[in-house]
C-alpha cells in the first residue's frame, strides 16, 4: 500500500484509539488483577502499595 | 480555587501563573484552539519545494559569476542522458533514431534551455563541411532521422573526425552517446522534469538491446522528491512505536496522548508559520520537523512524569499536582526551549538561504512549544481525568525504575566515578583519532544525497565510467573589450589553461573556444594536423570564426562565445565532486590564472625578508612605454620599465601585499575589475606608485557549473563550520549563565556535549560523511537538544540539595527521578530520528542517524559524566543551595496580611 498523508493520518489515529481501547478494557484490568494476585500471594510491598493506593482520596478539583 | 496552600516562596509567581491558567482555562483554550486551527489550515497547504539557488551562498564571488553566465554558458543544472548499446555500436539506424527521438523528447521537457542541448541529434551540434567550390559551412551532424545503413556509416565518419563530438558526446568505443541538456534555473520544477524525462526519454527507449542512464542535478532532486513519501512510512512507524512506549512507561493511555497533543499543536504552529511567511518544506530537511516534534514530546514527558510525582506528594490533589509540576519544571523547560530555539537561530549567520530559512522556521517551531507545552499543559491536565493512585504507586515497582536505581547506585561509587571519567577520556581520544579524516564537502564521487546503489548513483557512475567526467567547472574568460576572444593571446591562454588543468587526475576532459578554432583551422587546411593550431593574428581568427558560426543563430553560438566576442569560457568536465578534489582543482586554477598574469607582466618573483614579494627578474618582453602617467605595452624599447629587479611590491590596487600568496590574490582581483593596475613599489628605500596597463585582453574568472558552485559552498562551509561550533557553544553557555547565575554551570553542562560533538565528527570521518551544507546545522541543533537532558538533572539536583543537604544524595535522587524521565525521553528522541535510517534518501538517513548518535551520546554524558563531575568537583552553583529549603508561603495568607 502506498502511504500518503491522509491514509497515514488515518492509520495513526486508528492505532491511537486502539491503544486507548486496549488500555481501558484489557491492560488496566489485567494489571489490577496481577497486583491483587501479587498481594494475595504474600508480597508485602505489593500489599502495602495497594493498600496505600486504595486508601487514597483523589481530589479532582 | 485560589492558592490557599503553602508553596515555595521563590516560585510563588510560577505557582500563581499555573493556577491562573487553570482558572482561565476556557478563554485560553478557545484562543489556542482558534489560532492552532488557523495554523493547521495553513500547514495543510504546505508544499515540498527545493530551490537550487537557496543552496548556494549568493554573496560568494563564484556564485555571482555563475549567476551572471549560467544562462548562456550553462549552469549547474544539467541533465546527462547516456544511451548505451549492449552489443555492437550506436551507429545503426535503430540506435541513431532512438538518439534522435530521445533528443527531441528531452527538448520538450519543461524548463529545458533549448539552445543548450548537446547531442549528435541536436541542431546546435555541428561539424564543418567543405562544399563544392571550396566553400565551408557548419551544419548539424543529424538533420533528420536516419533511413539507411549508409547514412549511419556517414554519421560515424563525421563523429570520428569531429574533435568537439568524439569522446565528448559519443564514447571512444562507439557504444554510448551522451545527450546533455541545461535547465533554466528559474524554471526548475524537479518533480515535473523527473516525470517528463521518464516519460519522454527513458521508458520508451530502454529495451533488451539498449540501456538508458540519467544523471545530473535536476534528476538527483527529482529522485529526492520521488523518495519524499518515505516521510509517511516513518511517521506511521514512529508514531505507533512512540505511543506504545509512552503507554507502557506511564501505564496509562493519557501518558501517550498528552505529549502527542503538545507535539501536534507545535507541529501545526510550525508548519503553518512556514507557509505563512511564504516558505516551503525542503524534502532534504524533513528530519528536522521530526526532531523538533520529538523535542516537544520530550518536554511533555518530563512534565507528565513530574505530574505523577506531584500527584502522590500532594495527597492525590489533581490541581495542586498540576500547579506544582508546572512551577517546578518551568525554569528547566523554558531554559531548554530557549536553548533549542537560539541554538538553531545561530544558523541564520550562514549566508545560505536554505539554512537561513531553516533557522527562522525551526526557531519559531521550537518557540511554539512554549505555547503547546507550558501554556496549555496545566489546562490539558485539568481537563483530563487524573491517573488512578494504584497506577501511580505500582508504576514505581517497574523494572525500568529498578534498572535506573541499580545503575545510579553503581555510577556513584568510587569505582563507578573513576570508570566513567576513564571511559569518556578513552572514547574522546578514539574519536579525536578518527576526526582527523573529516572532510569538507563530499568525500565520495557519488551523490551523498542518495545511497550508492540507488538508480541515480548507478547511472551517475555508468556515465562517469564511459565519458570520464560529466560534472562541469566553468571558468569564464571575460574580455575587457569586444572582440577580445579573437585575440590569439587570449585563445592560447585558454588552450594552455586546458592543458595545465587536464594534468589533474580529477579532470576528465575540457572544452573551449580554442578547440573550435583549432578544429576549424585544420578543416580549412584539408584536415592536415599541423594546421590544428591557433592562428597568429586576430584577422585569421576572426575569419575562421566567421566560417564556423556564420550559419548559426546567436542563440546557438552564445553557448561558446557571446555575440560581441567579448566573453567565452573554458569548461572542465570533472570526474567527481569530492571536496578535496574540488579544493585542489580550484587552487590549481588560481595558480594558473595568477601565474600567467605574472608571466604576462614579464616578471619573476622571489621572496625577500619577512616573506616580502620581491621582483627577481624582468623579461625583455613585453616592451613597456609611457603613455601619460601609465605604462602600456609598446613596440619600441624605451629602456625603461615599470618594474626593476629588486623592487619590493607592497600593494596592488588598494590591497596591501605581505607575501606571494597575497600578491597573487590581489593581482587576480585587481585585474578582474580594471585594465589599469596600480602597484605600490619600494625601490632603493623609496616608495613609488606605478600604473600599468594590463598586457592581456581577457581575464579568467571563477567559477560556474556544479563544481564551481560546490567550490563556493565548500569555501563558505570552512568559514562557517568553526563559526557554527563557536556560536553554538557560546549561545548555550550564555543561556546556562543566566539560568543558574553561574559561570561554571555552562562548563558542567557543555562538557558532555563537546565530547558528543567530537565523537559525532569522528563517526562522520570514519563513515565518509563530509561536512556539507546539510550537515552544517547538525552541531547547533544537536547542542540545543542535547543540553536539555543535563538541564533537567542539574535543576533537580539543586532542588534536592535544598532539602537534603548532601550533594551525593541529591545527585542520586535527581538521577532516579528526573534521570528516569530523561532516559525515557532520550529513548523516544533516538527512536524518532533513528527510523530515518530506513529512508531511501541517504542524506536524511545519515542526518537521522547522526542526530540519533548526538542524542544518545549527549544523553549518556548527561546521565554519567555530568553527575560524576558534579560529585567530584562540588560546584559552587549547586553547593551554595545546600540546606536552603525554600520558605513556604501561602498566597491567601499574604493577601490577608496585606
Amino acid at each position: 500500500m502506498h502511504l500518503g498523508m491522509w491514509n497515514s493520518i488515518a492509520i495513526v489515529l486508528g492505532f491511537s484509539f486502539f491503544v486507548i481501547f486496549l488500555d481501558e478494557y484489557v491492560v488496566k484490568p489485567w494489571r489490577h488483577k496481577k497486583w491483587e494476585r501479587l498481594a494475595a500471594s504474600g508480597d508485602k510491598e505489593a500489599e502495602r502499595l495497594l493498600n496505600m493506593a486504595r486508601s487514597a482520596k483523589v481530589s479532582d478539583e | 480555587m485560589a492558592l490557599d496552600y503553602e508553596v515555595p516562596r521563590d516560585k510563588r509567581l510560577l505557582y500563581w501563573l499555573g493556577d491562573k491558567l487553570i482558572e482561565y482555562r476556557h478563554p485560553v483554550s478557545v484562543v489556542v484552539i482558534i489560532v492552532t486551527a488557523l495554523f493547521a489550515y495553513w500547514g495543510f497547504q504546505l508544499q515540498l519545494v527545493t530551490s537550487f539557488g537557496d543552496l548556494l551562498p549568493q554573496d560568494h564571488p563564484y556564485i555571482k559569476i555563475h549567476n551572471r553566465y549560467s544562462g548562456t554558458f550553462g549552469g549547474a543544472n544539467n541533465i546527462n542522458v547516456m544511451i548505451q548499446v549492449k552489443e555492437g555500436s550506436i551507429f545503426t539506424v535503430e540506435t541513431l533514431n532512438k538518439i534522435w527521438k530521445m533528443t527531441e523528447g528531452l527538448d520538450k521537457v519543461y524548463g529545458v534551455n533549448h539552445n543548450q542541448i548537446d547531442s549528435i541529434a541536436h541542431r546546435t551540434v555541428r561539424y564543418l563541411k567543405v562544399a563544392a567550390g571550396g566553400t565551408m559551412r557548419a551544419q548539424p551532424v543529424m538533420l533528420e532521422p536516419v533511413k539507411t545503413a549508409e547514412e549511419a556509416a556517414n554519421i560515424r565518419r563525421i563523429v570520428h573526425n569531429a574533435e568537439n563530438i568524439y569522446g565528448l558526446l559519443v564514447s571512444l568505443d562507439d557504444k554510448a552517446a551522451l545527450i546533455r541538456a541545461n535547465f533554466i534555473e528559474g524554471r526548475l520544477d524537479y518533480k515535473r522534469i523527473f516525470t517528463e524525462v521518464n516519460e519522454n526519454v527513458v521508458a520508451p527507449f530502454s529495451d533488451a538491446t539498449t540501456e538508458v542512464f540519467v544523471a545530473g542535478e535536476p534528476r538527483l532532486y527529482g529522485w529526492v522528491y520521488n523518495y519524499a513519501g518515505d516521510v509517511f512510512f516513518i511517521l506511521v512507524i514512529t508514531w505507533c512505536i512512540e505511543w506504545v512506549l509512552r503507554w507502557q512507561y506511564f501505564h496509562d493511555w493519557r501518558g501517550a496522548l498528552r505529549p502527542t497533543i503538545t507535539g501536534v499543536i507545535a507541529a501545526f504552529w510550525g508548519l503553518g508559520f512556514i507557509h505563512l511567511i511564504g516558505l516551503a518544506l525542503d524534502p532534504l530537511m524533513l528530519v528536522m520537523p521530526f526532531l523538533i516534534t520529538a523535542r516537544a514530546v520530550s518536554h511533555a514527558i518530563q512534565m507528565h512524569d513530574r505530574y505523577y510525582e506531584e500527584f502522590e506528594k500532594s495527597g492525590w490533589h489533581k490541581r495542586r499536582a498540576i500547579v506544582a509540576a508546572f512551577g517546578e519544571l518551568f525554569v528547566p523547560t523554558l531554559s531548554g526551549i530557549t536553548a533549542d530555539a537560539f541554538g538553531v537561530l545561530v544558523i541564520l549567520l550562514v549566508p545560505v538561504v536554505m539554512l537561513q530559512k531553516l533557522a527562522i522556521t525551526a526557531s519559531w517551531w521550537i518557540l511554539a512549544i512554549t505555547i503547546s507545552e507550558m501554556l496549555l499543559n496545566p489546562i490539558v491536565y485539568y481537563y483530563l481525568k487524573p491517573p488512578e493512585p494504584e497506577l501511580v504507586v505500582m508504576r514505581e515497582r517497574g523494572s525500568f525504575r529498578k534498572g535506573i536505581n541499580w545503575f545510579t547506585g553503581r555510577l556513584l561509587t568510587t569505582r563507578g566515578r573513576a570508570m566513567t571519567v576513564v571511559l569518556w577520556l578513552a572514547a574522546t581520544l578514539v574519536a579525536f583519532y578518527f576526526m582527523r579524516g573529516l572532510t569538507i564537502g563530499d568525500p565520495t564521487a557519488a551523490s551523498p544525497l542518495l545511497w550508492l546503489d540507488s538508480p541515480y548513483n548507478v547511472s551517475h557512475k555508468a556515465i562517469q565510467d564511459k565519458f570520464g567526467g560529466v560534472e562541469p567547472l566553468i571558468v569564464v574568460a571575460e574580455g575587457y573589450d569586444k572582440d577580445a576572444m579573437k585575440d590569439p593571446g587570449a585563445l592560447r591562454n585558454m588552450e594552455r589553461f586546458q592543458r595545465y588543468l587536464e594534468r589533474d587526475p580529477s579532470i576528465g576532459y575540457s572544452f573551449s573556444l580554442a578547440d573550435i578554432i583549432r578544429a576549424v583551422n585544420m578543416v580549412f587546411h584539408e584536415l592536415e594536423p599541423k594546421w590544428g593550431v591557433i592562428p597568429d593574428n586576430w584577422v585569421d581568427v576572426g575569419g575562421l570564426f566567421f566560417i564556423y558560426f556564420s550559419g548559426s543563430p546567436p542563440t546557438e553560438t552564445a553557448k561558446y562565445v557571446d555575440p560581441s566576442y567579448t566573453t567565452a569560457h573554458v569548461t572542465f568536465f570533472c570526474k567527481d565532486h569530492k571536496g578535496e578534489n574540488i579544493r585542489r582543482i580550484i587552487k590549481e586554477c588560481k595558480e594558473f590564472i595568477s601565474g600567467t598574469q605574472i608571466e604576462d607582466l614579464g616578471i619573476t618573483l622571489t621572496t625577500g625578508q619577512d616573506d616580502a614579494v620581491v621582483i627577481k627578474t624582468v623579461a625583455a618582453e613585453p616592451i613597456w612605454e609611457k603613455a601619460g602617467p601609465s605604462w602600456v605595452v609598446g613596440s619600441q624599447a624605451s629602456g625603461d620599465a615599470p618594474f626593476k629587479p629588486g623592487d619590493r611590491i607592497v600593494a596592488v590596487g588598494k590591497a596591501p601585499v605581505k607575501n606571494e600568496a597575497e600578491f597573487r590574490t590581489a593581482l587576480a582581483a585587481e585585474a578582474g575589475h580594471t585594465t589599469l593596475l596600480d602597484f605600490k613599489i619600494e625601490r632603493g628605500g623609496q616608495s613609488l606608485e606605478s600604473t600599468v596597463g594590463a598586457p592581456w585582453k581577457a581575464v579568467f574568472k571563477l567559477a560556474g557549473g556544479l563544481v564551481g558552485t560546490l567550490a563556493a559552498a565548500n569555501e563558505e562551509l570552512v568559514k562557517n563550520d568553526v563559526l557554527m561550533n563557536f556560536l553554538g557553544f557560546f549561545t548555550m553557555y550564555m543561556i546556562m549563565l543566566f539560568t543558574y547565575r553561574s559561570f561554571a554551570a555552562g562548563l558542567y553542562l557543555l562538557a558532555p556535549l563537546a565530547l558528543s560533538n567530537i565523537m559525532v565528527n569522528g563517526y562522520m570521518a570514519a563513515n565518509d560523511i563530509g561536512v556539507n551544507i546539510h550537515t552544517l546545522p547538525l552541531v547547533t541543533v544537536g547542542l540545543g537538544f542535547g543540553i536539555d537532558y543535563g538541564l533537567y538533572i542539574v535543576s533537580r539536583t539543586i532542588e534536592e540539595i535544598r532539602v537534603r543537604g548532601s550533594l551525593e544524595d541529591s545527585v542520586r535522587e535527581a538521577l532516579e527521578t528526573s534521570g528516569k524521565a530523561v532516559t525515557f525521553t532520550a529513548v523516544t528522541m533516538v527512536i524518532s530520528t533513528v527510523f530515518w535510517t530506513t529512508s531511501h534518501i541517504r542524506f536524511n538517513a545519515e542526518m537521522g542517524l547522526l542526530l540519533a548518535i548526538w542524542m544518545a551520546i549527549s544523553y549518556v554524558g548527561s546521565q554519567t559524566l555530568t553527575p560524576v563531575l558534579i560529585v567530584l568537583f562540588k560546584p559552587r552553583f549547586i553547593m551554595r543551595e545546600a540546606n536552603r529549603s525554600p520558605d513556604l508561603t501561602s498566597m491567601t495568607a499574604q493577601r490577608a496580611a496585606r
